[in-house]
């Protein structure tokens, strides 16, 4: 397996993305539930973030405020410089196109496209011509160990595979931050590891910020630091020892 | 590119099935619908579109060739006059009633009283040479293939046309009638069976054949002004074709009709159309969404669909035309008169075009749900 070098020669040091006072409350007929209340933190760049907590904690609606997916009640999101709530949602979704990539539990992968056709098409709308799409999508893909498998559709590949070509294709478009909505819930213990390693390697050479959020309790190991939340709130933050198999072994 | 909307088209044809079908067969009945009313109509101009003349000449205000009153023989004279025409000859129209030799009561019939002669321009695109040779005869008839059940006759059997004995002769093949049965006589035999008094044997049209009939137009409009001869008015074969058919399809309200169950297959096609293209996006919207979140504009995620809708078009009409020529075959010969001219056809296609981009537009509408942030939950 080949592997490129790295977008940023050092990893880039401060924030990637600040959210300060963020509130967020959803209602349903006359019931206002309040998701996150006066939140603030920030995520340095170049690091695997992991935001772990029991399920109905935020923690998923707190991803998508960070990502710019959602509109925050108060405060405000900072993601590289850009302060998201004054974009509208065209500026929102090119902000998304050229700096964010996204890996979901469910793979949604075109049952149509073969793993390569996957992974290429969001390239296209970067404004990509065709050859180059095409190799920036095999590169990804063979980052992923995917290249044996490319032409492949949906159906003939196994969980681990899809959620491969969905991180090459979230990977492709080389972008700045890169969020993970449990990524590995839906697979089994050898593929989950496979994903994990993926993930832990991007940050490492791409200088990728990576923002996932899961209650997998063997994401945390791989972490370079582990946020805990609760009812809205952050309990506590972490930075676990760095495992000794890590690849690079280069944890800060 | 990636081709997204074909091969997801190709993909998960049987999704999509049901919306081709509802296309193909929207454009494949306006299609027959269209072809069989102008099949029918067009019935009511078989005198003149089976005939070769350039001009037809007849009473001011005729608005079907079966409506002429007589006019003038000597409007004759004023045609031959005009450098321009090369060939004239009168056509008589007579409102006749029939009784066949066996007991199939009276029945309606047009007779129409033709120059029997080998050059003659009455019906010289219906009737074959040997066959218009044979009217020469006296009280000799010609009835149409589809109409001799009707008619209770066969070839060789005489029956009684207002009160005159005649016999048929011959049959003819798409010479039928609207609203009636042709039978085609000889100019004289015409004027024998005609017992209106006042028609003093007049021709009701005078048809002339010109030496340039790209002239027709400059001919008609130039021998039209002369109020010398009677009252009579030129059009041309084009001009009174056309007049006829939309007589009569105003007339009965066809033309109403058509419109109105276009609509309704229109409406019914789109209906269809469009509920299958929304479930096919719907089955994908967590895909869509998928991307959308990569930072795919909804603007480029509506164009997929779109695209899609157009295939499905491209693909049901595709069908609906090889349907709809084996079809047509079929229908003309069994005698169903049917015509297809090639606007009628593109206005068909594009109809059916329309469904499909309506469709598309509609379905673009459940892309809305295709809320990147729903599938963080």
């Amino acid at each position: 397996m080949s592997r490129p070098a790295p977008v940023t020669a050092s990893r880039p040091s401060g924030h990637a993305l600040r959210a300060e006072g963020i509130a967020k409350a959803f209602v349903s007929g006359k019931v206002r539930t309040q998701v996150l209340d006066d939140l603030s933190l920030t995520i340095d760049a170049g690091e695997l973030t992991l935001i772990s907590g029991p399920s109905g904690c935020g923690k998923s609606t707190l991803l998508a405020i960070l990502s710019g997916l959602q509109k925050v009640d108060a405060g405000r999101v900072i993601a590289l410089g850009s302060e998201l709530g004054e974009l509208d949602s065209r500026a929102l979704e090119r902000f998304r196109l050229l700096h964010t990539g996204f890996v979901f539990q469910g793979f949604n992968l075109f049952p149509a496209l073969s793993g390569l056709e996957q992974v290429e098409l969001p390239l296209h709308y970067l404004g990509l011509s065709g050859r180059q799409a095409r190799e920036r999508a095999a590169q990804s893909l063979d980052e992923v160990g995917m290249t044996p498998r490319m032409h492949l559709r949906p159906s003939e590949l196994s969980g681990g595979e899809k959620q491969r070509v969905a991180i090459a294709r979230a990977l492709a478009k080389r972008p700045e931050l890169l969020f993970a909505d449990e990524p590995t819930s839906a697979l089994d213990a050898a593929n989950g590891q496979t994903i994990i390693d993926i993930l832990h390697r991007i940050a490492r050479t791409h200088g990728t910020t990576v923002l996932c959020v899961s209650h997998d309790p063997r994401l945390i190991r791989h972490a370079d630091r582990v946020l805990s939340m609760e009812d809205g709130r952050i309990l506590s933050d972490q930075r676990p020892a760095p495992p000794a198999a890590t690849p690079e072994g280069t944890a800060p | 590119m990636v081709a997204l909307a074909r091969k997801t088209l190709v993909y998960e044809w049987r999704r999509f099935l049901p919306a081709i079908l509802a296309v193909g067969f929207a454009g494949l009945l306006q299609l027959l619908q269209a072809a069989l009313v102008l099949g029918i109509f067009s019935s009511a101009s078989v005198y003149i579109t089976g005939s070769s003349a350039d001009l037809w000449v007849g009473y001011p205000g005729t608005q079907s060739v079966s409506l002429g009153r007589p006019i003038d023989p000597d409007v004759e004279m004023r045609l031959r006059m005009d450098p321009a025409v090369a060939h004239v000859e009168p056509f008589y129209w007579v409102d006749a009633d029939w009784r066949g030799a066996h007991d199939t009561g009276g029945e309606s019939v047009y007779v129409t009283g033709i120059d029997t002669r080998a050059d003659g321009l009455m019906f010289s695109r219906t009737l074959p040479p040997a066959l218009r040779a044979r009217l020469a005869e006296p009280d000799a008839v010609i009835v149409d293939r589809a109409d001799v059940d009707k008619l209770g006759v066969k070839v060789g059997d005489t029956a009684v046309i207002n009160g005159r004995r005649v016999r048929v002769v011959g049959e003819s093949s798409g010479l039928r009638a609207l609203g009636g049965v042709n039978v085609v006589t000889s100019l004289d035999t015409a004027r024998q069976l005609d017992n209106d008094p006042t028609d003093l044997g007049r021709p009701t049209y005078l048809v002339a054949r010109l030496r340039d009939p790209a002239q027709a137009d400059a001919v008609a409009a130039r021998l039209r002004g002369d109020k010398g001869f009677g009252p009579y008015d030129v059009w041309t074969a084009r001009t009174f074709a056309r007049r006829s058919v939309l007589y009569w399809m105003l007339d009965t309200g066809a033309g109403a009709g058509v419109v109105f169950l276009a609509g309704i297959v229109f409406l019914v096609g789109a209906v269809i159309t469009s509920q299958t293209l929304m479930a096919a996006v719907a089955g994908s919207v967590r895909e869509y969404a998928t991307l959308n979140a990569l930072g795919v504009g909804v603007g480029n995620l509506r164009w997929v669909v779109l695209e899609q809708a157009f295939w499905v078009g491209a693909i049901g009409l595709l069908g609906a035309t090889l349907l709809g020529v084996l079809l047509l075959v079929a229908a003309r010969s069994q005698d169903v008169p049917v015509v297809l001219n090639i606007p009628i056809t593109l206005l068909c296609v594009a109809l059916a075009m329309a469904l499909a981009a309506v469709s598309g537009l509609v379905a673009m509408r459940s892309l809305r749900r295709a809320d990147p942030a729903s599938l963080l939950r």
